[in-house]
């Protein structure tokens, strides 16, 4: 399962956060710890380069995406390299949507996209597609072109 | 709760950088929302609307039950725009506020109708928002159509159906699983992704079918697995099989491992590393099956990606736990590790290596440590130090280096559960080895003189009264307590004054001084160290109040018999009157933990950190648990007590273990019995034991369990006697009698009625092992040159044809039950020859050593030369006879 997907500008404000199977009393202490996570190993990191770490028996995969970071915890199947896999999908696609690795401000603005896209790759903690071009394609609701 | 953004910092102005959301407020995009009921629906405008609905989701804003019923209502009249950008919108948004299920009904029919409509995207969109939304009932009247959609030919489509499965299954099993065929039909899909997901979604349905999960992967991995992720599910799948077989007690060649070995040459990082990790967690892996995994997992260590890296050092870090020698080849790459920049691999690649080390590296690896301890945080730190804790039991020579580490980072600045894992490895050296105590007790008190967390300071101060005054020189450490008394808090103060107390009491020549200090504590500003200075002062000096050494020291030095759970209940109970408090009226038994409050407690607390009396486990935990028992009163001294046998496999109805407690002419089995069925309550629960194959063995008594209700654990016992002194063996079957009641689960009432039922546990045997007491020496050669050479005993036995070396010396430990010495249980990878040394006590308090030395010819024969030394040349015999008759 992947317990939570959680994107953050780079003060360490939330921008987007998705948890899976995390009681909501737990929630603000894997935000707090996510974000300091990437407050005390993010600085300096090279774009779309991955950081790993366990805590406790789940795994966290994260990066730097131009101005925003980018955490994924999992557990059980989901470990770190799942993850990487995951990640590495959702960076494709969150580049894809705004041409380069974004801003604040051009991820802001390309919210409810990346939200979509957010939306066709994980869903209710189960990875579901990884395809970038399908995903282009789905969010508009275009069949893949496969078919 | 997540904070509204920011403006962005200065020196980001000239990109004039604003938030598209600035200043956005719940009030105002609900108001915008009222868009959604216009009649000419504005398709762009809409889908702003409702991704501030949705940034404002994210954020953690939360909406009233009459807000969301509002926002719902008016986004379903969105079903009417044929705007496809929209409507992608609207699903989204739909999930996203997961309507409750009075609402859901205005929906359904828009999204059966999506459901079926003719436009691919609309299907697969349709399915996922109703499986997220929709109920049991309402599930089986769409039941068709899904089973439709997992066959479909547009895979976007079918994988819908599929994690629809996934998530209904949690929910709905008996429903999900009628789709098997369908789900079977996905398996074969040309598409990747429906393949990862079908496969995942039929094991899932039939994880609990072990003939057909077999089957499954007895054809996948045949077939042609599509994508690197379903690839790593079917390893895993594979390594559950390959365990099941295992445990039916299927022999010969292990199946599949070929399959696994041919995996750690895909193409995908991902699944050869999956592969190597499957084939390290296999059951017994030997070292011919681990080689070609440790291969490519060394590879990894030197990935440029730090995910690989991580999960390669991760998996090494697990093996060498139980294979060390197999590691070793990796450990250059792992020092270079030490400094990643990712503190993550490098902890992992720290404690690796300290499993991994030989004795002559320690030092080495110590001084690599000491550079990295200062940059990373205290979390890490405490790994480090437990794997050092582990290093110096298992290396006692190498003890002075190892201590002096752990005094240099009790000095430096960390956090107080960084300072208790210092301190508790400090106490578990000095406890383990004889030697390292005067220096460790030295450090400890250097320690407290600068310490600011109470807590340590006073167990600390405890653990000196203990351990000081058998010391050579006591006088040493009592300036060090005496310092508290002028220093510290109140409850540090009458720690160190109870302290003072034991040192008086225990070394005669200090007496006298002891008493001075004691004095000047008498107008200390707090009760508590008041009170307690009178009371030692009086005990001390023998001025009447009490009249033997004998209680005195009973007062001072006893354990408190009864469990300090049960004395803290008895005391909140007591009610203050004439009646004095009677510690006889507290009771003695433990009262056994709930099992989920035995999980949530996790890793066992080792040093000072551990309760002292509550749990009825470990050797001190049993032998008061048996002597709160009358019956068990007149066996005499414990000798041994066995780590717990499964006498059930795991998660079956009724979770049973049995410890043998052994004593000089009896032997108690404790059955540890859990119920894990939340409707049943279990009453006279007993153990019927045959011990026809048990000649040397009568039953005794027997001692049921009254009551066993869900998730208590409880004991039953039963009692056999054997000839004094002698090493009886035999082999037990045993059936679990008792009467069942149901529960009314609501109320979590027993019916008054019950049925007598049984339940068939496994076979227990009593080994030559269990007279064995693994007690170690810190140097082994001084140990064995102190024994009388000639009652040494000398053979050579032939151990047949084995895998490994590694396999004949865990046989002959495991038959004997003893301490391996100086690092010697780990064999070097491929060796031909190899010395084990092992020391024990056997029954009877007779110290045993023993020296066995293996070799392997080139048909993998292995012969063993065992030289024994005892106390008794008897039992020196005793341990021959063991293994020729093993």
């Amino acid at each position: 399962m992947i317990l939570a997907v959680l994107f953050a500008n780079s003060v360490g404000n939330v921008l987007i956060e998705r948890f899976n199977g995390v009681p909501a009393e737990e929630r603000l202490h894997w935000r707090s710890f996510l974000v300091k996570l990437g407050a005390d190993n993010l600085k300096g990191v090279k774009n779309e380069e991955l950081l790993v770490a366990c805590h406790k028996s789940v795994y966290i995969v994260y990066t730097m995406l131009g101005d925003v970071s980018i955490f994924l915890v999992g557990k059980d199947e989901y470990d770190e390299l799942a993850l990487a896999e995951t990640i590495y999908i959702i960076t494709a696609a969150v580049k894809d949507v705004c041409g380069k690795p974004p801003t604040e401000r051009v991820f802001l603005d390309k919210y409810g996209r990346i939200c979509l896209c957010l939306d066709e790759i994980v869903w209710n903690g189960l990875l579901e597609n990884t395809d970038k071009d399908r995903i282009k394609r789905l969010i508009r609701l275009k069949p893949p072109s496969e078919v | 709760m997540a904070q509204p953004l920011v403006k962005k910092d200065d020196d980001h102005d000239d990109e004039l950088e604003y938030s598209p959301f600035m200043g956005i407020e719940k009030g105002a995009v609900l108001q915008e929302a009222r868009v959604f009921n216009d009649p000419q629906v504005d398709p762009r405008r809409c889908s702003q609307v409702i991704t501030k609905l949705l940034y404002l989701l994210n954020q953690g804003e939360s909406f009233t039950k009459v807000e969301a019923t509002e926002v719902f209502f008016s986004v379903t009249k969105l079903f009417q725009s044929k705007d496809t950008g929209l409507r992608r919108m609207v699903y989204l948004i739909i999930k996203e506020l997961s309507p409750s299920s009075d609402e859901v009904i205005i929906v359904t029919s828009s999204l059966m109708k999506d459901m079926n409509s003719k436009i691919d995207m609309y299907r697969a969109n349709a399915i996922r928002v109703l499986c997220r939304i929709i109920d049991g009932t309402l599930l089986t009247q769409i039941e068709r159509y899904l089973k439709q959609a997992i066959v479909d030919k547009n895979p976007v489509v079918s994988s819908a159906a599929l994690v629809s499965g996934l998530h209904l299954l949690k929910t709905n099993p008996e429903i999900v699983k009628r789709w098997s065929n369908e789900v079977q039909e996905g398996i074969q899909s040309r598409s990747a992704l429906v393949q990862f997901h079908a496969l995942a979604l039929l094991h899932q349905i039939r994880q609990n079918d072990r003939l057909a999960v077999s089957k499954l992967v007895g054809s996948l991995t045949r077939g042609s697995v599509r994508s690197p992720l379903a690839q790593c599910l079917l390893i895993r799948y594979t390594s559950q099989v390959i365990r099941d077989m295992a445990n039916h007690g299927q022999s010969g060649e292990r199946p599949f491992y070929e399959f696994l070995e041919s995996c750690l040459r895909h193409k995908a990082e991902m699944v050869i590393l999956e592969a190597a990790r499957a084939i390290t967690e296999l059951d017994g892996v030997t070292s011919r099956e681990l080689t070609p995994a440790i291969t490519v997992l060394q590879l990894f260590l030197s990935s440029p990606r730090p995910v690989l890296r991580f999960a390669a050092v991760r998996t090494l870090n697990k093996v060498a736990m139980t294979h060390p020698m197999a590691v070793t080849n990796c450990n250059i790459d792992m020092e270079s590790l030490i400094s990643d920049q990712n503190r993550s691999i490098a902890t992992l690649a720290i404690t690796t290596l300290l499993k991994t080390g030989n004795e002559s590296s320690v030092e080495r690896l110590m001084k690599q440590i000491t550079n990295f301890m200062s940059d990373i945080a205290d979390e890490f730190k405490i790994v480090v130090v437990d794997a050092i804790r582990s290093l110096c039991v298992k290396f006692p020579l190498k003890y002075r280096s190892l201590m002096t580490f752990l005094s240099n980072i009790l000095r430096e600045e960390g956090g107080f559960e960084y300072k208790r894992a210092i301190v508790d490895s400090i106490v578990t050296i000095i406890r383990d080895i004889p030697d390292a105590k005067e220096s460790g007790l030295l450090h400890l008190c250097e320690f407290i003189e600068d310490c600011e967390f109470t807590y340590l300071s006073t167990q600390i101060l405890h653990f000196l009264g203990i351990e000081g005054p058998n010391t050579s020189d006591p006088s040493k450490y009592i300036r060090y307590i005496y310092n508290r008394v002028h220093l510290e808090n109140a409850t540090v103060r009458a720690a160190a004054v109870s302290t003072l107390a034991k040192f008086g009491f225990m070394v005669e020549s200090l007496k006298p001084r002891i008493t001075v200090l004691l004095k000047r504590c008498i107008y200390d500003s707090d009760d508590e160290v008041r009170d307690r200075a009178t009371l030692y002062l009086s005990v001390l000096g023998g001025d009447g109040t009490v009249d033997t050494d004998k209680e005195s020291k009973d007062f001072l030095f006893g354990s408190l018999e009864v469990p300090l759970v049960n004395m803290e209940t008895s005391l909140k109970n007591y009610e203050p009157s004439e009646e004095a408090f009677d510690i006889n009226s507290v009771p003695k038994e433990v009262k056994s933990q709930p099992l989920a409050e035995k999980k949530a407690q996790g890793k066992k607390p080792t040093g000072l950190g551990a309760p002292p009396a509550a749990p009825a486990s470990g050797f001190d935990g049993y032998e008061r648990l048996l002597s709160s028992i009358p019956e068990f009163a007149a066996f005499g001294k414990l000798f041994k007590s066995s780590l717990p046998v499964e006498l059930t496999e795991a998660e079956t109805e009724y979770a049973v273990n049995v410890v043998k407690h052994i004593f000089d002419s009896h032997v108690v089995f404790q059955y540890n019995c859990t119920n894990t069925i939340p409707e049943q309550l279990l009453e006279r629960v007993n153990v019927i034991v045959d011990a026809s194959e048990a000649e040397e063995f009568s039953e005794v008594t027997s001692k049921a369990l009254n009551s066993l209700p869900y998730d208590s654990p409880g004991q039953a016992f039963v009692v056999f006697e054997k000839p004094a002194g002698v090493p009886a063996v035999g082999k037990f079957s045993n059936t679990l009698t008792f009467v069942v009641k149901e529960v009314d689960p609501s109320t979590g009432e027993a019916e008054d009625d019950g049925v007598e039922d049984e339940y068939q546990l496994e076979d227990l045997e009593v080994v030559a092992g269990d007279y064995m007491v693994k007690v170690g020496v810190s140097n082994f050669r001084n140990a064995w040159e102190s024994m009388d050479e000639e009652d040494e005993r000398v053979d050579e036995y032939g151990l047949g044809q084995r895998e490994s070396l590694g396999e004949a010396v865990k046989a002959v430990m495991d038959l004997l039950g003893m301490q391996t010495c100086e690092g010697t249980e780990t064999i070097p990878l491929n060796a031909r020859s190899h010395t084990c040394l092992l020391s024990g006590v056997y029954i009877g308090n007779v110290k045993v050593l023993v020296r066995a030395q293996f070799g392997m010819d080139s048909s993998k024969d292995i012969a063993m030369k065992l030289t024994v030394r005892a106390e008794d040349v008897s039992v020196a015999e005793a341990i021959h006879e063991i293994v020729a008759s093993g």
